[in-house]
């Protein structure tokens, strides 16, 4: 059997690999299969569109396939933006293991609308309608059948189907069945909207992921950095992790292959960038990769200091907050505070405003004001009492040392006072003195006439002087002080 | 059509997830799910073990309601192969009078496996093979050794 061709050789040529036999012979076995090549989007995205407008987003590689329906053809200025999606839930994910009885033994994905058969076998409406145009028979038992013997499957296996959790095709969430097309239609943050904008006061074409939505058109064409397509802003995030030709390069420290979009991401949990160690700020300049860092951690010289510091550091942010809480507190009082002595010196007829806010507030509302009003007004009472009680402290103080000024003061007066006493008393005998003379004089001139003056000086003479000359000094001291 | 595609893809995870004993498959084309290539090793207790059989499986655009069909790539000495370079396999379960949608291809490779275990000489292609192992099982196992042996190394 030599002259037939080698078997190895007609197998590789079925494949269609390289033509040498030996280098290719391992490749035939387990390559890994890019299952996930096969699996397209599995929703669709209905929306209606302007007839003027054809123009709008054709199916790229890589961005949902969008059945556009002309419906009723409802105008896009209206403000709904939501978009009417469309799941096929064979081309799903579902969490957790499903009941085998209720997989479609056509399809083997859980049932989607099932009906029953005569022979008691439930399938998908679609698999078995496709199934009976090949062959009219049961594709289990290969009894006779046809569509007319279908029937809806019971209620229970719906209900049952409704609650499978499916995950959504965008965000990754399991949802129960049922409602995973109303969340893709409303809540979904992945899901695709109409673009909000408008352009020149024409509505913008466009569809962009919900969570995108609030940044405004995102429709305009940009550059990728990696691979220099061009794109729409709105498909940028897509294309760099999973359209991208250039999206994968090899990390510069550990050499695994990562997305260039996720760079950062991945170095900050690279194993093979060099990285301080954690007690950094505290003075230790240790730096290497994860594993010898982890090493060093655990004999690190500042490894209690750093604990202990970084409890202070946390008590004093703690603290920090507190008393910029306390400041802003003591703020707004003091506002308050002033807001009220303002209020009372504007307000000079209270009884009035008063029997006016009764009329007005309601009794709760009235009843709260007056609570924090009382609070208020003895609050601001206690503030004048310790006023007062320190402007009477003040006044005896000033008393204390008015009276000390004042008796000073008087001590000078008081000496002078007496000295020029002294001085009248001296001036008064020597006035009397005089005045004796001047009468004594007279008398001897006169001599003796209505008095007895001659007899002797001594005799009567003294009655008649005495009187006199003490009504004189006294009068002349009274006017002296007078003077003074 | 889109909906068989699905059945298939999903078919081959399973298969390539959890795959029988002595059984690895892959794609011919990795864009091409329906062409699949089967490397199945001999069964012990047969006069075909220690040896590799490369298999091209092919699924019909409308599969599952059409049979797959296997071709033997690897030459086999086997009463229900033919022994050329088509290397023709008859399987019961793969007959259209037989096939039914719900079966797996999973099921389609054990009962090709079983067949090598226990050839059904009454539905022979290859009829010298049929009647040796009918008549003289010694032979038919010294041959098929050696054939084994050329080939599927
Ligand atoms: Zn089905
Ligand atoms: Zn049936
Ligand atoms: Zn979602
Ligand atoms: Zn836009
Ligand atoms: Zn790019
Ligand atoms: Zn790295
Ligand atoms: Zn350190």
């Amino acid at each position: 059997m030599n002259s037939g061709p080698d078997s190895a050789d007609v197998f590789l040529e079925s494949l269609g690999d390289s033509p040498s036999g030996e280098t290719s012979a391992p490749n035939t076995i387990a390559r890994p299969l890019p299952l996930s090549s096969f699996s397209s989007i599995p929703y669709t995205v209905q929306f209606e569109i302007n007839p003027e407008s054809t123009a709008f987003i054709t199916s790229s590689p890589g961005s949902p396939s969008l059945s556009a329906t002309h419906k009723e053809s409802l105008t896009l200025s209206s403000l709904e933006l939501n978009l009417r999606h469309t799941v096929d839930f064979r081309a799903i994910t579902y969490d957790g293991t499903i009941d085998e009885n209720l997989m479609c033994p056509i399809c083997r994905c859980p049932l989607v609308n099932p009906v029953l058969t005569d022979c008691d076998h439930i399938f998908c409406r679609e698999c078995i309608g496709d199934s009976l145009s090949h062959s009219e028979l049961c594709p289990i038992d290969r009894f006779p059948l046809s569509l007319k013997d279908l029937m809806k499957a019971p209620k229970m296996v719906f209900n049952q189907l409704d609650s499978l959790k499916a995950k959504c095709p965008c965000c990754n969430i399991a949802f129960a069945r049922s409602m995973l097309e109303h969340h893709m239609e409303k809540y979904c943050p992945e899901s695709l909207v109409r673009c909000s904008a408008l352009h020149s006061s024409k509505k913008c074409a466009g569809v962009v992921k919900r969570r995108l939505s609030d940044q405004g058109c995102l429709h305009y064409q940009v550059q990728c950095p990696d691979c220099m397509e061009t794109l729409e802003q709105a498909q940028m995030e897509d294309h760099c992790h999973t359209v991208c030709k250039q999206r994968l390069a090899p990390c510069e420290h550990c050499t695994t292959i990562i997305l260039r979009h996720k760079k950062v991401e991945h170095e900050e949990s690279c194993s093979e960038v060099c990285r301080p160690c954690q007690w950094k700020e505290y003075g230790c300049s240790y730096e290497a990769k994860q594993d010898n860092l982890q090493l060093h951690n655990d004999k690190c010289t500042f490894k209690l200091f750093g604990a202990i510091a970084e409890n202070i550091k946390k008590e004093v942010n703690d603290l920090r907050k507190e008393v910029g809480n306390l400041k802003e507190t003591n703020h707004l009082q003091e506002r308050r505070i002033k807001f009220l002595e303002s209020g009372q010196k504007a307000s000079e007829k209270p009884f009035e405003f008063m029997d006016s806010s009764d009329a007005n507030l309601s009794d709760t509302a009235n009843a709260e004001t007056l609570d924090t009003g009382h609070e208020y007004l003895l609050s601001l009472l206690e503030v004048q009492q310790n006023r007062i009680s320190n402007l009477a402290a003040e006044l005896s103080e000033l008393r204390a040392k008015h009276t000390v000024m004042l008796f000073n003061e008087t001590i000078p007066m008081k000496n002078e006072l007496a000295e020029l006493r002294s001085t009248q008393q001296v001036t008064c005998m020597h006035v009397r003195w005089l005045m004796r003379f001047r009468m004594q004089e007279n008398q001897r001139r006169f001599g003796g006439g209505p008095g007895p003056a001659p007899s002797g000086p001594d005799g009567g003479g003294p009655s008649n002087e005495m009187p006199l000359g003490r009504r004189l000094s006294d009068s002349m001291t009274r006017d002296l002080i007078t003077k003074l | 059509m889109a909906s068989s595609q699905k059945r298939i893809s999903k078919e081959l995870a399973e298969v390539t997830t959890n795959p029988p004993a002595g059984i690895t498959v892959s794609l011919v084309d990795e864009a091409n799910v329906h062409n699949w290539n089967i490397v199945m090793d001999g069964p012990e207790g047969s006069p075909y073990a220690g040896g590799k059989f490369k298999l091209l499986l092919v699924l019909p655009t409308d599969y599952p309601f059409k049979p797959p069909k296997i071709n033997f790539k690897t030459r086999i000495w086997h009463p229900n192969v033919t022994f050329d370079e088509h290397g023709s396999m008859c399987v019961g379960i793969l007959k259209p009078e037989a096939w039914k949608p719900s079966s797996k291809i999973m099921s389609v490779l054990t009962a090709t496996q079983q067949l090598l275990i226990e050839p059904v000489p009454d539905d022979a292609l290859e009829a010298n093979a049929a009647e040796k192992f009918k008549n003289n099982r010694a032979e038919f196992n010294k041959e098929a050794k050696e054939w084994t042996k050329k080939y599927a190394k």
